[in-house]
C-alpha cells in the first residue's frame, strides 16, 4: 500500500483539511468540563425507606426524572443528570451561583400533593398526597392519545374516591403539586371510587412520562443523599486553561526543537507529522465530544510527547540499518517494517491502562484516559503512515530513484 | 523481507559480536543497587506515614479517600499567617477541628481579575417576579383553570368509561401570568422558593466584583448543610469579601468506595500487563517486567509518601490516575527492550551467543531509543509543570517522576533482571562461550 504514497497523501491532506474544517468550525463548541467552566458536579445516593425498601431500576428512573425537573428549575442552561451506579445520580450543573442552595433543593425527598380551589380561587389541601398512591404508568388509548394511568391504594381510593365526587359535578380542576409546585391541573369529570383512573388531555409521549414520573416519584419517595460536591468557581476555571493551553503549546515547541536538533531531515519530517497528529486529535475529540478537563488536557499534552515515540523507534531502527550496510532508503523501509512490533506491543499496553482508567475512574480520571487513548490510536496512524508518505514525497521530489543511495541527503 | 541479510551481516560468530558499549550486566548489582538506595528513603517515609495517627497510610490520603471537605477561598483583602488561627477557630467553633489551613500565593491570572462573583444573574432575577406563592393566584387564573374540557377529548370517554377521567390541562393559567415573563421562561417549572436565591447569593459578595489577593485553601472534616456558606459569612465579616474558588465534599462512604476502586484498578493493571506479556512474550519476561513495575510505583509512592510528611503533599484520584499511566509507559519502555531481546535472540541464540550477552547488546541498541522516548514525554511534561494549571502540578510530577524512575528499570532493572534469571536457568551457552567484552 505504500507503493501507492500518493493516494496515502491525497487521504492525509483530505484528513487535515476535514479537521481544520471541524476545529475552525466548531471551536466554540468545544465541551468544558466543570473544573474548566466552573459549576457543581453532585452525586447523589438514593436510600431506601420504610415506603420504598429497595431501590429498583424503576425508583431510579422516576428520581432521575425528578432531578431533573428540579435541575431545570435551578434555571441554568446546560446541566446533565445521570445514572451511576444501582443507586446514584450525578447532576452537573454549570455556572451556580448557589451551589448550597442547588444542593438543598436536590436533595430533600419529593412531596407530592393534591390541590383543589377554594372559594377565593385559592389553592387547598385536600389531604390526598403521594402516599396515597401506589403506581403510576404510561399508556394510551384506542386513538393512539398518550394518558396517564394510576392506581391509589384502599386508604387512598376512599379519599380521592370522596375528593373527585365533590369536584366532578362542577369539572372543578385537581390541582397536582410536585415539591410545591404545580405540576398539572386536570379537570375532574367524574368520580374516581374504584382506586384507579387515568388522566388525558393533550399529552405528548414526553409530557405523558414526565407527569408518570412525577406520580412515582411522589408515590416512591427515597431518601437522597448527597455523597460528593465539587464546586469549582468560574475564576478558577478560566485561569487554568489558558495555562494548560500555554503550557501545551511550549511542550509541542519543545518536542519539535528536539526531534529536528537530533534527527535533523527526519526529524523535521516527524515534527510535521506530530502537527497533523496534534490537529487530528483535537479534531477527533471534537467529534466524539470529549469534555475537555485539566486532566484530559494533560493527557493530551502527554500523548504528544508520546506520540513520536513510534518515530524515534523507527528512525533509531534506520540508523542501525544503515550502520549494517544498506541503502539510505532501504534502511528506513527497514526500519519501520522492524520497528512495528514494539510500537504496536508497548501502545496495546498503554490502551490496557487506558481501558481500566476508564472503567474504574470517575468524572476527570475517564476523561484523561479517553483522551490519553485517542491520542495512543492516532499516533500509530501519524507516526507510521503519515511519516511514511512524507518520506516519499521528499525522496519523490528530490528526483532520484527510491534505491539510489543518498537519495535523502543527511536524512539520517 | 530482509532478515537473512541482517543475520548474514551481523552474525559474523559468537566472538565477534559486539554488544555495545554499555556492559549492563556487568555492572548488574550496582544497578539494582542504586534503585535499591533510591528506594529506601520512600521506604522509610512510608513507614512513617503508617505509623503516624494522622496519616495511618503510607501516604497523606486527600478527601477523595478519606472523605471531607477542600475549601479554596479568595480573600479580597491579603491574609497572613496570623490570620490563620482566627480562621481556624470559625471552624472549631461549628465542630470542624483539626482544619488544615494554608496561605498559597495567589496565582496567575487570578488575582489580576476583577470577576463578577455572587451578584444575581439575569435569569434569576428576572425569574423573581415570575414566581408567586402557588396560594395566590389571581382571579383571572381560577377563572381559566375550570374551563371545561373540549368536545374533543369527552368524545373519545367511551371505550374507558369504566375508569374514571381527569383531563390534564396547560399548567400556565393556573399560576397568575405576570407581564415580565419571558418566553423562555414560560414553560419551565416554576420555583416556588425565589427569596433563597439572592439572599444566598449575597453571602458570597453581592457587591459584584471581586479581587482576589490571597488564596486560602482549608482541609476540613466533611462540612455538613449549610455550614459552609455560614462560615464563609463569618469569615467576610471580619475579612471582607471572599470568593468561592473551588469546593470539593465528600462523604467518608464514598471515598473508601473510590479508595477500594483505585487499588483495584492499579491491581488488575498489573494482572493484566502480566498477563499481555506472558502471552506476547513468556512468563520469565512478564515476571521480570512486572518486578520494574513494582520498583516504580514503590519508588513514586515513596516520593510521594516524603512529599506528604514534609510538605504536607495529599494524594487524589489523579494521582493513581497518574501511577497507572506511569504503569503503561514504564511497561512500554520495557517492552522495546525485550522486542529487541526476543528479536536477538532468534538471530542469535543458534551462534550460540550468551543470552547474557544478547540482553547487553539489545539495551544498547535500544537505548538512545529509551532516553529520546522519554526526554520527549518528560519535555511535555515540564512545559505543563512550569506553565500549566497549580490544580494538576502533583499530578504532573507524579508522572514526571514516575517516567524518570519507568526509564530507569526498563534499562537497568528489567532487562538485568531478566538476564540473571536466564543465566540460573539455562547455563549451558553461557559457559561454553568466552565472555569477552
Amino acid at each position: 500500500m505504500f507503493k501507492n504514497f500518493k493516494v496515502n497523501l491525497l487521504v492525509i491532506v483530505a484528513l487535515v483539511m476535514a479537521a481544520l474544517f471541524t476545529v475552525v468550525k466548531d471551536h466554540d463548541k468545544i465541551h468544558l468540563g466543570l473544573d474548566l467552566k466552573g459549576g457543581t458536579r453532585l452525586t447523589l445516593e438514593a436510600e431506601p425507606t420504610p415506603d420504598v425498601p429497595q431501590v429498583t431500576p424503576a425508583v431510579m428512573e422516576s428520581l432521575q426524572s425528578v432531578i431533573e425537573r428540579r435541575v431545570n428549575s435551578l434555571g441554568v442552561g446546560e446541566s446533565v443528570v445521570q445514572r451511576a451506579g444501582q443507586n446514584r445520580l450525578i447532576v452537573e450543573i454549570p455556572g451556580v451561583k448557589d451551589p448550597d442552595e442547588a444542593k438543598r433543593r436536590l436533595g430533600r425527598v419529593g412531596k407530592l400533593e393534591f390541590k383543589k380551589l377554594n372559594a377565593q380561587g385559592q389553592w387547598i389541601n385536600t389531604g390526598v398526597s403521594g402516599k396515597d398512591f401506589t403506581k403510576a404508568d404510561l399508556s394510551t388509548k384506542q386513538s393512539g392519545e398518550w394518558i396517564v394511568q394510576f392506581a391509589l391504594n384502599s386508604e387512598g381510593a376512599q379519599k380521592f374516591g370522596k375528593l373527585t365526587s365533590e369536584l366532578a359535578p362542577t369539572h372543578a380542576p385537581l390541582g397536582i403539586f410536585f415539591d410545591d409546585q404545580q405540576v398539572s391541573a386536570p379537570v375532574v369529570n367524574e368520580p374516581i371510587l374504584d382506586g384507579s383512573g387515568i388522566i388525558e388531555g393533550k399529552f405528548t409521549r414526553e409530557s405523558a412520562k414526565d407527569l408518570v414520573d412525577t406520580l412515582n416519584a411522589g408515590a416512591l419517595p427515597v431518601d437522597i443523599n448527597v455523597i460528593e460536591e465539587n464546586t469549582v468557581g468560574p475564576l478558577l476555571g478560566q485561569s487554568s486553561i489558558k495555562q494548560s493551553l500555554f503550557a501545551g503549546l511550549i511542550g509541542l515547541g519543545m518536542v519539535l526543537v528536539f526531534m529536528i536538533a537530533y534527527y535533523r531531515l527526519m526529524g523535521l519530517v516527524a515534527g510535521m507529522a506530530l502537527l497533523v497528529y496534534t490537529l487530528l486529535t483535537f479534531a477527533v475529540f471534537m467529534l466524539v465530544g470529549v469534555t475537555f478537563t485539566l486532566a484530559g488536557i494533560a493527557g493530551f499534552i502527554l500523548s504528544i510527547g508520546m506520540a513520536v515515540d513510534a518515530n524515534i523507534l523507527i528512525f533509531e531502527r534506520t540508523k542501525e540499518e544503515l550502520k549494517a550496510g544498506r541503502s539510505k532508503w532501504k534502511a528506513i523501509e527497514v526500519g519501520f517494517d522492524r520497528a512495528f512490533p514494539s510500537i504496536f506491543d508497548s501502545n496495546t499496553t498503554t490502551l490496557i491502562t487506558c481501558l481500566l482508567l476508564w472503567v474504574m475512574g470517575t468524572g476527570s480520571v475517564k476523561g484523561f484516559a479517553l483522551t490519553l487513548a485517542i491520542g495512543v490510536a492516532l499516533s500509530m496512524f501519524s507516526a507510521i503512515t503519515v511519516t511514511r508518505t512524507f518520506l516519499h514525497m521528499i525522496n519523490n521530489a528530490s528526483g532520484q530513484s527510491l534505491s539510489t543511495p543518498g537519495a535523502l541527503g543527511e536524512a539520517v | 523481507m530482509s532478515k537473512t541479510q541482517t543475520v548474514q551481516n551481523a552474525g559474523a560468530g559468537a566472538a565477534n559480536v559486539k554488544d555495545g558499549p554499555l556492559d549492563v550486566f556487568k555492572y548488574r548489582w550496582l544497578f539494582l543497587g542504586i534503585s535499591l538506595v533510591f528506594l529506601l528513603p520512600g521506604l522509610f517515609f512510608i513507614i512513617q506515614n503508617i505509623l503516624n495517627p494522622d496519616i495511618q497510610a503510607p501516604v497523606r490520603l486527600g478527601i477523595d479517600f478519606r472523605g471531607g471537605t477542600l475549601l479554596e477561598y479568595g480573600f479580597s483583602k491579603p491574609v497572613v499567617q496570623a490570620d490563620v488561627n482566627n480562621i481556624r477557630a470559625v471552624f472549631d467553633q461549628r465542630g470542624y477541628t483539626g482544619s488544615v489551613i494554608q496561605i498559597q500565593e495567589p496565582r496567575a491570572g487570578i488575582n489580576k481579575q476583577a470577576v463578577e462573583i455572587g451578584a444575581p444573574s439575569k435569569s434569576a432575577s428576572s425569574a423573581t417576579p415570575n414566581v408567586e406563592p402557588p396560594a395566590q393566584p389571581s382571579a383571572q387564573g381560577s377563572q381559566q383553570t375550570p374551563a371545561p374540557a373540549s368536545p374533543e377529548s369527552t368524545k373519545t370517554e367511551g371505550p374507558l368509561a369504566s375508569k374514571g377521567v381527569m383531563q390534564s390541562q396547560p399548567v400556565k393559567p393556573v399560576t397568575p401570568a405576570n407581564p415580565p415573563i419571558p418566553a423562555s421562561n414560560a414553560n419551565k417549572p416554576e420555583i416556588s422558593t425565589p427569596a433563597a436565591v439572592s439572599t444566598t447569593g449575597e453571602s458570597t459578595g453581592a457587591s459584584g466584583n471581586a479581587k482576589v489577593a490571597t488564596i486560602v485553601s482549608i482541609r476540613s472534616k466533611q462540612l455538613q448543610g449549610q455550614d459552609e456558606v455560614t462560615i464563609r459569612q463569618e469569615l467576610s465579616a471580619r475579612y471582607g469579601t471572599i470568593t468561592l474558588l473551588q469546593k470539593n465534599s465528600i462523604g467518608p462512604a464514598l471515598a473508601k468506595e473510590l479508595l477500594t476502586n483505585a487499588l483495584l484498578a492499579l491491581l488488575m493493571a498489573y494482572l493484566l500487563i502480566v498477563g499481555y506479556l506472558t502471552f506476547r512474550f513468556q512468563f520469565d519476561f512478564a515476571v521480570c517486567a512486572m518486578v520494574a513495575l513494582v520498583h516504580d510505583t514503590l519508588f513514586l509512592i515513596g516520593m510521594f509518601a516524603m512529599f506528604g510528611a514534609l510538605f504536607h503533599t495529599e494524594v487524589d484520584s489523579l494521582f493513581i490516575t497518574a501511577v497507572l499511566t506511569v504503569v503503561g509507559f514504564s511497561v512500554h519502555d520495557t517492552i522495546v527492550v525485550f522486542d529487541r531481546i526476543r528479536e536477538n535472540n532468534r538471530i542469535y541464540f543458534t551462534k550460540k551467543v550468551p543470552f547474557v550477552k544478547i540482553v547487553n547488546m539489545s539495551i544498547n541498541q535500544t537505548l538512545a531509543r529509551s532516553i529520546n522516548t522519554s526526554l520527549t514525554a518528560l519535555l511535555t511534561m515540564l512545559a505543563l509543570y512550569f506553565f500549566g494549571g497549580e490544580t494538576t502540578k502533583d499530578f504532573v510530577l507524579a508522572i514526571i517522576i514516575g517516567i524518570a524512575a519507568g526509564t530507569y528499570s526498563s534499562i537497568f532493572n528489567a532487562s538485568v533482571l531478566l538476564a540473571m534469571w536466564r543465566n540460573r536457568n539455562m547455563p549451558a551457552p553461557a559457559m561454553t562461550t568466552p565472555a569477552t567484552v
